[in-house]
């Protein structure tokens, strides 16, 4: 059983269409986003699409307009199809990182999981935090450069910075694909903690 | 526990629990029981307490953090810290705090519980008693769960410590990590990621000062304050003013955890500029300077004690930092963009 694990962010509909920077955004990473995960399960690796569900009592969760989006059960907080296959493992989730009250850091282990492959929207906060999270649990972390969006580019090219010089490798999903496909492991980044 | 009390666990706040008719005596009995011994209070009007002839310090402090109850604590252990530390960094001995609450309609009764227990636990590690105490009930949406409002008196064994005693040359030591506190709660809030990595610094001090005032001479610490909203930063800029002298720290000393700094930076913010919680700034002659590091490194609290910089002679309310580049560089005070509800 693969070793590694792509976790999704947010993409769902309610998520995507808050705004027309992020609905384009995520339409011009989707030709490469979907075709890296369809290689992905195709080379045998786990594809978990971490969910946001907000709770309607939680005060902190954003309204749009007063209205609360992602609730559990409705149509706009679906996985949108075109990042959505059979055998993927859907998680919910209620905050930004994954791992935040739920039991990803468990399944992850029971799979055998020891590198997780960051994606999603956005970059600077769902993406970011799980990252964080992830390497703070002993992952390896990637993170490909072209599978990850903000409504604005700069929020996504901080945030690389960011995972770049703290917790994560950062490549393109082909590098990525490359490097499976040349039959090494993704090698583990080390971090020197000053 | 006594029966009664076991009994409510289960239960939410309501208003009648603030009417003072059954459900309120019911209430404070819980209260009271909880505490346990920490609580002296007789249900008079009025709390009748020995107190030794002199100066007394007498402070209070109102308690609203979101969320109420996080990681490594809570709004009862911050509520004591809290107020204790303000104390104890004056140079008195805390004795007694009052404790009022707020409680939201709705509120579980197994949080308070573990506030009350929070706070009488704090209480006995710092050695002071809740020796009078208040329960209002608001309606929904009138609070936020439970806010708290601690008052506390002390009393001084030697001259009381304040900032016109600090003199040219100092040396300005910080206690402990800085941020960690923020950092961890706002990352519960969101659910970053950093809560479980980076904890809250929340403890009552003045078993540390104690520690401190039993190794060194009492002039050697001129003046002391608990590093909490606005962070290191408003500290050294309320010196910098009383004073009319320019502050010095140098970067590269001050105490950050690595996964406080990542976290700071993800966010932000500048760990110099968040609350704390647990975290004294001591400001010290200058050949006193290692014996009160080795004074708190001997301690629990202070094992990460360092010199962060000086009291310099030039005049003028600045704050300035020496980089890790070198390059020297003013700290501005923040003008209102602090983060809210931290304390």
């Amino acid at each position: 059983m693969s070793k590694i694990a792509v976790l999704t962010n947010d993409l769902q509909a309610d998520l995507i269409n808050k705004n027309q920077e992020r609905f384009d955004a995520v339409e011009a990473a989707t030709p490469a986003f979907s075709a890296f995960l369809h290689a992905m399960r195709e080379r045998g690796h786990h594809i978990i699409h971490l969910q946001l569900i907000n709770l309607p009592d939680d005060p902190i969760a954003e309204r749009y307009d007063g209205v609360l989006p992602v609730q559990k059960g409705t149509e706009g907080a679906a996985i949108v199809p075109a990042f959505l296959a059979d055998g993927d493992i859907l998680l919910e989730k209620n905050k930004d990182s994954g791992f935040y009250e739920t039991d990803l850091h468990e399944r992850l282990q029971d799979l055998g999981v020891e590198t997780v492959v960051i994606t999603g929207m956005q970059s600077q906060i769902c993406v970011q935090t799980t990252a964080a999270d992830a390497f703070f649990r002993g992952y390896s972390v990637w993170v490909p450069s072209d599978c990850v969006v903000s409504a604005r580019e700069q929020d996504t090219v901080r945030a690389l910075e960011w995972m770049d010089g703290y917790c994560a490798n950062i490549a393109s999903s082909v590098e990525i694909i490359e490097i499976l496909d040349s039959g090494k492991d993704l090698p583990r980044k080390e971090f020197l903690v000053p | 526990m006594h029966a009664g009390t076991e009994s409510l666990l289960d239960q939410h706040i309501v208003l009648d629990h603030g009417t003072g008719a059954r459900l309120s005596r019911e209430l404070v009995e819980f209260v009271v029981d909880v505490l346990g011994d920490v609580y002296t209070g007789e249900m008079e009007d009025s709390a009748v307490l020995p107190i030794s002839v002199g100066n007394i310090a007498m402070t209070t402090d109102s308690f609203v953090v979101d969320p109420p109850v996080f990681g490594n604590g809570d709004i009862g252990k911050i509520a004591i810290c809290g107020t204790v530390n303000d104390l104890a960094v004056v140079g008195a001995q805390p004795l007694y705090l009052t404790l009022a609450m707020i409680l939201e309609t709705g509120l579980p009764i197994g949080v308070l519980h573990r506030v009350l227990v929070s706070v009488r636990e704090t209480a006995i590690e710092a050695g002071v008693k809740i020796v009078a105490g208040d329960t209002k009930v608001v309606g929904a949406g009138e609070a936020d769960g439970i806010f708290l409002n601690t008052t506390g008196i002390g009393v001084f064994h030697e001259k009381p410590k304040r900032m016109t005693d600090v003199r040219v040359g100092d040396r300005i030591i910080v206690s402990g990590p800085i941020g960690n506190h923020t950092i961890h709660l706002l990352s519960v809030r969101e659910g970053l990621g950093f809560e479980q990595r980076v904890v809250s610094d929340c403890a009552p001090l003045n078993g540390m000062i104690d520690a401190l005032r039993s190794k060194v001479p009492a002039e050697a610490v001129r003046s002391m304050r608990d590093v909490t909203r606005g962070g290191l930063s408003a500290v050294l800029h309320e010196y910098s003013s009383a004073l009319d002298r320019t502050l010095r720290i140098e970067e590269s000393a001050l105490p950050i955890d690595h996964e406080t700094r990542m976290a700071a930076d993800m966010l932000g913010i500048d760990p110099i500029n968040a609350a704390n919680e647990g975290c004294l700034a001591l400001f010290v002659a200058a050949e006193d300077a290692d014996s009160v590091l080795e004074a708190l490194h001997s301690h629990p609290y202070g094992t990460r004690a360092v010199v962060v910089g000086e009291v310099t002679d030039r005049p003028g309310k600045a704050v300035e930092m020496l980089g890790a580049d070198g390059r020297l560089r003013e700290i501005e005070e923040l003008q209102g963009a602090e983060l809210p509800r931290l304390c």
